[in-house]
């Protein structure tokens, strides 16, 4: 049986003209890795949105990361003043990995 | 009135109305997204050959230094004047009125392309130089609406400066458009030959396409658009109005020729919803997307289309 440890997935969902944001803030609590994934469409409190293909500003793409509890933290911390200003919906929850040295 | 009408039904606009009855009746009309990225691609780069070419042939002249700096002054003195309307007749606060204001100050390419495929058909078309000027006057809107919305305000660029700057000066359009018009400018007429078939031939035909899919896009925003007033559309229609008057008046002014002149009201008329709107997002992260793009796309660039082009001839041809 392979040892798995706990560790912590971050996702958040982002206007991608403001992808930047997660991304230079993970940087500073020393979190490297990361994946950007493109997502469609969806429905939120404003309503329904979907990819604008002519203009790109309303575009979103997923920031995924994983990683300890203590990166995790720091990361929720610096990202808190900007959850409303920045329209970031964010999101962490508990994983299992195999390798847990790498995260 | 000749000028109106010919517009009204010539297959250009008439694709474009078409489009926005389709989405209007919730038709699954659609064209695949790369396409429609390759149709656009195609006529900037044509428009930006052709002027260059006829800049090689003309020469550069005291008109087009002068329509350089009326394109530059409109671009960056119009966001101050809508922002006093937005902020004032529209009640946005000073963020949003600051992103909305540099959409107006700002030019939309498909409209000043439409424009010179309309004018040329009325054997006015607008001189070769003021595809130069259209690339000018998209970035100093950008700093004027900024400033507006930062005024008295500590400056967080959120560490976008970069990303920011990139984007006002490298973004496609600009790129495609002036990369375009020099390669015109450097190859001339006889190294423009050769491959004219393909930039002039289709040209019109790729127009009406690319409209189709713009009249689609432009009416569903306009049915999904959710933070729309009735004082916002009606400023939508307004500063096209007043933008396009005051940028045909002063082109007639400072002597260029009907079709330029004509052009340079359109251009003043015209709201970016390419370009500003990803920057802005950039900049100003608390201002509503959804704002700034339905009254660009759904309102004023329709309102430019079907109405705003044939006007501006109109008040050329009856001042020039």
């Amino acid at each position: 049986m392979v040892e798995t440890v706990t560790r912590k997935r971050i996702e958040i969902l982002v206007d991608k003209p403001l992808a930047g944001v997660p991304i230079r803030a993970a940087a500073d609590v020393g979190i490297a890795g990361y994946s950007l994934v493109p997502v469609q469409s969806g429905s939120g409190r404003h309503g329904n949105w979907r990819n604008d293909r002519i203009s790109g500003a309303e575009n979103k793409v997923l920031f995924l990361t994983i990683a300890s509890e203590e990166k995790a933290d720091a990361l929720v911390d610096a990202l808190a003043p900007k959850l409303d200003s920045h329209s970031l919906l964010l999101t962490v929850s508990d994983v299992q990995v195999v390798r847990g040295e790498r995260f | 009135m000749d000028i109106v009408i010919s517009t009204l039904t010539s297959p250009v606009i008439l694709f474009f109305i078409l489009g926005m009855l389709a989405a209007f009746a919730r038709s699954d009309l659609a064209i695949p997204e790369a396409i429609a990225k390759g149709l656009s691609l195609y006529l900037m780069a044509a428009i930006g050959l052709k002027g260059g070419v006829a800049v090689s042939e003309s020469g550069f002249t005291p008109e087009l230094a002068l329509a350089a700096v009326a394109g530059l002054a409109l671009s960056f003195l119009i966001p101050y004047f809508a922002y006093a309307l937005l902020t004032g007749f529209g009640k946005l606060d000073r963020v949003n009125a600051g992103a909305v204001s540099a959409h107006y100050g700002s030019v939309s390419v498909v409209t000043f392309v439409t424009a010179s495929e309309i004018f040329t058909g009325q054997s006015m078309g607008p001189a070769g130089y003021m595809v130069a000027v259209l690339a000018l006057m998209e970035t100093p809107a950008i700093i004027s609406g900024l400033m507006l919305a930062r005024r008295g305000q500590k400056r967080d660029d959120n560490g976008n400066g970069g990303g920011l700057m990139h984007e006002v000066l490298l973004n496609a359009s600009v790129v495609l458009l002036m990369g375009s018009f020099f390669i015109g400018l450097i190859a001339g007429p006889s190294g423009f030959e050769p491959i004219a078939p393909l930039f002039l031939v289709p040209f019109t035909g790729v127009l009406c396409f690319f409209l189709l899919d713009m009249g689609l896009v432009a009416a569903r925003r306009l049915v999904e658009a959710r933070a729309m007033t009735v004082r916002l559309t009606t400023l939508g229609i307004v500063f096209p109005l007043i933008n396009g008057t005051i940028g045909t008046v002063l082109g007639t002014m400072i002597g260029l020729d009907v079709g330029s002149a004509a052009a340079l009201g359109v251009l003043a008329a015209s709201a970016s919803y390419i370009a500003v709107p990803a920057a802005m997002r950039m900049a100003l992260p608390e201002a509503d997307p959804g704002l700034y793009l339905s009254m660009s796309l759904g309102v004023t660039f329709p309102f430019n289309i079907i109405f705003g082009i044939p006007l501006f001839a109109a008040l050329a041809q009856a001042i020039g």
